[in-house]
């Protein structure tokens, strides 16, 4: 009983973590590709909130290394900022619990701002800086969408029972 | 710990990644799995143009038939006259001495997505390593230049646009063959020329060809209209701002060129193997005694870089203008517009090109 839990648990969790590749990389109109939010920031931020246990920094390394594959980035530079940002959720785990739900946005949103600058640096060590702070947007735009993300996986999880 | 451990593991293998390329075949590998997500997000609309074609109506088929049967009408006509150039060129070329063109074969790709990087303009092609395509091949839509391959994935490829800030490309004025050089701007629309003299003879409406300088682009493919030419007295150098004539982001099917393998010099000996094969038979070209006459001493110096070039000459003294193109590269006659024109002008106007026909 509980190894088949376990294992259709892992399903729905790469399953969204698959889904969160895709609208990473799906096309956006013009004006939109500027605010694309960080799908795999948000939910690695979900699952790590709550399931700490199985979803960690290994994961998010992974899930960056795969992303700086579809980006066609320096491998490693995702993967550093998806494991920051794991890193941080993780060590604000029991705080962020007990937030409100617009408290957890701005935190959430320090977070993802931290390593947006993070990745403005590395990007601007590899030479494609890009010209403007409008970087900071989907940082903005993610900590936005973190009520919704948070309700729609929270009943994902309590369908499912995963835990 | 975790952190640190994983930190040290990304960044030595960003340094590895940037510096070597020992992570070249892991990255292929794990491509071939996560590039179909590329396909993926490109289904729905595949799928609509799938059902949008099947849905058709009969009177718009017809109509766009109609619309094709002209469009072709007016190429096949067009191509025509291209063919008689085409052959001219060759006869006038062969006068020259100079190399052929080389004729490069397309195949055409089709996008299969966009970077979802806003900051930078590369797109996704669905041919890759194992359908021939190599590192730094050039890209064309259907109106021209759009960019070069970047990145090399099994079934896959990433070029990077003209108009990526870290994008330049060798162009020429194609009204008087002046030089510069079009670098990217991140604007989709716009390209600019760096470093053009205040007084270049160069104005709106001008199109830019490319100049072949490079050695990575072929030449004489237009890349880009010049749109303003701002003068300001206070700048060094005149502000020129052009847009691209290719559909940068409207193009859904490209042209992938394979040009020759072969480096500059191989091609300058086959071109002259060639002629010399051509001179064996009789047809070959008469040497126009109008060519005027240039300094003696240059000539052994052009004959012993490329000693093959020397059975084609009939006349050293007539032949050495043109030898200079012939040796170093095929680029050459572009490079140097100025110089070459007054050279072939008379014998455009001489008669010698039938009399090598008859």
């Amino acid at each position: 009983m509980a190894g088949a839990t376990a294992s259709r648990n892992g399903w729905i969790v790469w399953l969204t973590f698959a889904i969160g590749l895709l609208l990473s990389v799906s096309p956006l109109p013009q004006f939109m590709e500027i605010l694309r939010p960080l799908w795999l920031a948000l939910l690695l931020a979900f699952w790590v909130l709550a399931l700490p246990q199985t979803v960690g920094m290994v994961t998010a390394f992974c899930l960056g290394l795969a992303e700086d594959v579809l980006y066609g980035t320096l491998l490693g530079q995702n993967a550093l900022i998806l494991t920051l940002i794991t890193f941080l959720v993780l060590s604000l785990q029991q705080r962020l619990r007990m937030f409100p739900m617009w408290q957890q946005c701005l935190v959430l949103l320090v977070i993802f701002g931290l390593a947006q600058l993070v990745q403005l640096w590395l990007s601007a060590l590899t030479g494609n800086r890009q010209p403007t702070l409008a970087l900071v947007l989907p940082a903005l735009v993610s900590a936005l969408l973190w009520p919704w993300i948070s309700f729609g996986l929270r009943g994902l999880r309590r369908r499912y029972k995963i835990n | 710990m975790r952190l640190l451990v994983l930190v040290v593991l990304s960044v030595a293998l960003m340094v590895v990644d940037a510096r070597f390329t020992l992570l070249k075949p892991v990255r292929s590998q794990m491509s071939l799995v996560l590039m179909q997500s590329y396909w993926i997000t490109d289904l729905p609309q595949r799928l609509w143009q799938g059902v949008a074609s099947q849905f058709g109506s009969r009177t718009e088929l017809v109509a766009e038939n109609e619309k094709l049967k002209t469009e072709n009408l007016l190429l096949q006509g067009r191509m025509q006259k291209l063919a008689a150039l085409t052959e001219q060129n060759v006869r006038l070329r062969e006068l020259l001495n100079s190399s052929a063109l080389v004729n490069e074969k397309v195949e055409v790709a089709e996008l299969i997505g966009m970077d979802p990087n806003p900051f930078t303009h590369r797109i996704i092609i669905n041919k890759g390593e194992r359908d021939g395509v190599v590192l730094g091949q050039p890209v064309l839509d259907a109106r021209g230049l759009m960019g070069q391959v970047v990145e090399l994935m099994p079934y896959t490829s990433r070029v990077l646009l003209l108009t990526d800030t870290t994008h330049s490309i060798p162009v020429q004025v194609n009204r008087n063959g002046l030089r510069a050089i079009a670098s990217g701007t991140g604007n989709p629309e716009r390209l600019e020329l760096r470093h053009v003299a205040d007084t270049a003879d160069i104005k709106e409406g001008d199109l830019l060809v490319s100049s072949g300088l490079g050695q990575r682009f072929p030449a004489g493919y237009p890349v880009a209209t010049v749109k303003e030419v701002i003068h300001d007295s206070g700048q060094p150098f005149a502000i020129v701002r052009a847009v691209p004539t290719a559909a940068l982001n409207r193009s859904r099917y490209l042209l992938l060129v394979f040009s020759d393998g072969r480096t500059a010099e191989e091609r300058a000996n086959d071109a002259a193997q060639a002629q010399e094969a051509l001179d064996q038979h009789g047809g070959g070209p008469i040497i126009p005694a109008t060519v005027p006459k240039p300094v003696p001493a240059v000539v052994p110096a052009p004959a012993a870089a490329t000693p093959a070039t020397a059975p084609a000459a009939t006349t050293p003294a007539a032949a050495t203008p043109a030898k200079p193109a012939a040796s170093t590269h095929p680029a050459k006659p572009a490079a140097k517009p100025t110089a070459a024109k007054p050279a072939a002008k008379p014998p455009v106007s001489a008669p010698a090109t039938t009399g090598g026909r008859e």
